[in-house]
């Protein structure tokens, strides 16, 4: 399933805009290759049944 | 007893001499910064180097001594520190020309403990750009070489931590393993690298690249000497936020040689995964030695191990794109042009991928923890080739070519999802004369187990006394 999602290169450019990254710059057409290649793995934890599984999120309280 | 012998001692083994008065800290740092001399040139292990420093800290150990103050089995025993470990006063570039002035106020723990413990600082360590890489090359400050061939990768990221004690320029040294940088380098390089469990030592004072996968921990030429340092650096800190306040026992009264009855699994999926044949042969023979050495050995299934990589990876991306927003934004084109796209590339890891990933973790967590049920500790490739030549994009491990960075990982991010504990050891040498690593990982908290069989392992074989051809 993750294999078939696709980084369109309009959001791409969106969000590379809002995270501050120089859209104008040439080096944008490869991180664009580079960011459509790993974008589907992003997606892996999609495969796995995750009903009523909490992420693993760290937070301790002080005890101050 | 010659320079070059002294610097292929084990810290074990120095530290009888030392305490016996048989060998001085002075005579120990002096063949050390003669041998970093002959070497570095060829090698480039360090950064920053501290000879100055380090022989007025040998003859402060050596007056000590003199005077019955002996600290115990590290004193007076040199060591380096991968350049993200914050020392007081001496530059932390965190392997970045950005940061080459940058001067901490304060220690890392680890750094603090083992100048506590009277180890001796030779110097900062070069590594993969802000640790962010696996094959220890570095354009700013130059790629790290390979001991056993210097025209190969060291692995990374702690490239100079692999070089320098694998080529007897430090007797001990200090690295960190997010994906797999403490064993892919020592694996290449011939070195036992242990990484802890999560929360085992502190990551206090650690240039952070994912604070949740982070784990510092030794690298050395013997495994002993991986659990001496663990006995200095190993412990609750409450400077980190997620240091374990477990009790620590002595590694060193672990290593009783026997692993009668020991249950260990081999996951099947390990070599589902490509593997260089050579490689695969070495692990093979390394696990039917355990099962010699009176180990009960099984075959197990990791089902959620394949897809386990690709997990650890969004974490990873989201943590350090997170941490370096502001440094990407300001100086990216000051970076390394391969950590640079990873780096960017972060920024498209949405809040759901990271929380999806996160329960990922948890799952993944749970089976691994129920496969250690079943098993005592788990066996198998740390990498799945030798090093490869410095800058090699691609490797080809049967019919299948894959991106180095993903093959050097495979064997290794699983233990960084989970954070259990894992340690690598020489098992073997390919046909070219490199090294090849054996990967054992545990239960969590329970070093003990591993440090005893990767020692079991080690004393019956020769591989860890063969020396790199650059130390003749």
């Amino acid at each position: 399933m993750a294999d078939k999602i696709k980084l369109g290169k309009e959001t791409f450019l969106s969000i590379a805009k809002a995270s501050g990254l120089d859209t104008e710059d040439p080096h944008i057409e490869e991180l664009y290759a580079y960011a459509q290649n790993v974008f589907p793995s992003f997606k892996v934890s999609e495969e796995f049944d995750l009903t009523d599984v909490e992420p693993m999120m760290m937070f301790i309280p002080s005890k101050e | 007893m010659d320079f070059a012998d002294l610097c292929y001692l084990s810290a074990g083994q120095l530290s009888r001499l030392i305490k016996n008065r048989e060998v001085s800290p002075v005579e120990v740092i002096k063949a050390h910064l003669a041998r970093i001399d002959a070497l570095e040139s060829t090698l480039n292990s360090f950064i920053t180097l501290l000879p100055d420093q380090a022989m007025e800290d040998a003859r402060k150990a050596e007056q000590e001594i003199q005077i019955g103050r002996y600290r115990g089995p590290l004193h007076g025993i040199p060591f380096g520190l991968k350049d993200l470990f914050y020392v007081k006063g001496i530059r932390n570039t965190s392997g970045s020309k950005i940061f080459d002035n940058y001067l901490p106020n304060f220690d890392s723990t680890i750094a603090s403990k083992l100048k506590e413990a009277g180890a001796i600082l030779l110097g900062k360590l070069n590594l993969h750009q802000f640790a962010y890489g696996a094959t220890g090359e570095n354009p700013d400050y130059g790629h790290m070489h390979n001991p056993w061939n210097p025209a190969c990768i060291t692995g990374g990221s702690s490239g100079g931590s692999a070089s320098a004690a694998g080529s007897g320029q430090c007797t001990l040294t200090a690295g960190t393993d997010t994906g797999g940088s403490i064993r892919i380098p020592s694996a290449l390089c011939g070195l036992a690298g242990l990484k802890p469990t999560y929360g085992r030592l502190s990551r206090y004072g650690i240039t952070v690249l994912s604070w949740s996968q982070d784990h510092p921990g030794p690298m050395a030429r013997t495994v002993e000497d991986c659990a001496l340092a663990m006995n200095a650096v190993a412990g609750y800190d409450p400077n980190d936020p997620t240091s374990a306040n477990v009790s620590v026992p002595d590694y060193t009264k672990t290593l009783t040689g026997n692993i009668k009855s020991l249950r260990v699994g081999v996951a099947k999926e390990f070599f589902e995964d490509s593997i260089d044949p050579q490689v695969e042969e070495a692990v093979r023979k390394a696990i039917e030695l355990l099962s010699e050495l009176g180990a009960n050995v099984h075959e197990v299934s990791w089902p959620m191990y394949h897809r386990s990589q690709a997990i650890s990876s969004t974490i990873l991306m989201a943590e350090a794109t997170t941490y370096h927003k502001k440094l990407i934004q300001k100086h990216g084109f000051q970076l390394d042009s391969a950590v640079r796209l990873r780096l960017e590339a972060g920024f498209f890891v949405s809040g759901v991928d990271y929380i999806q990933a996160q329960r990922g973790r948890t799952l993944f967590y749970r089976q691994s923890r129920d496969l250690l049920k079943q098993v005592d500790i788990l066996a198998g490739p740390t990498v799945p080739i030798a090093a490869c030549k410095i800058g090699t994009t691609e490797v080809r491990l049967g019919n299948t070519a894959m991106g180095v960075i993903p093959a050097l990982t495979q064997y290794t991010r699983p233990f960084n999802l989970n954070g259990f504990p894992a340690i690598t050891v020489p098992c073997g040498f390919s046909k070219d004369g490199l090294p090849i690593g054996l990967q054992l990982a545990g239960k969590p908290f329970d070093e003990e187990t591993l440090l005893r069989v990767a020692h079991v392992y080690e004393q019956a074989t020769e591989w860890h006394k063969r020396r790199p051809p650059i130390s003749k």
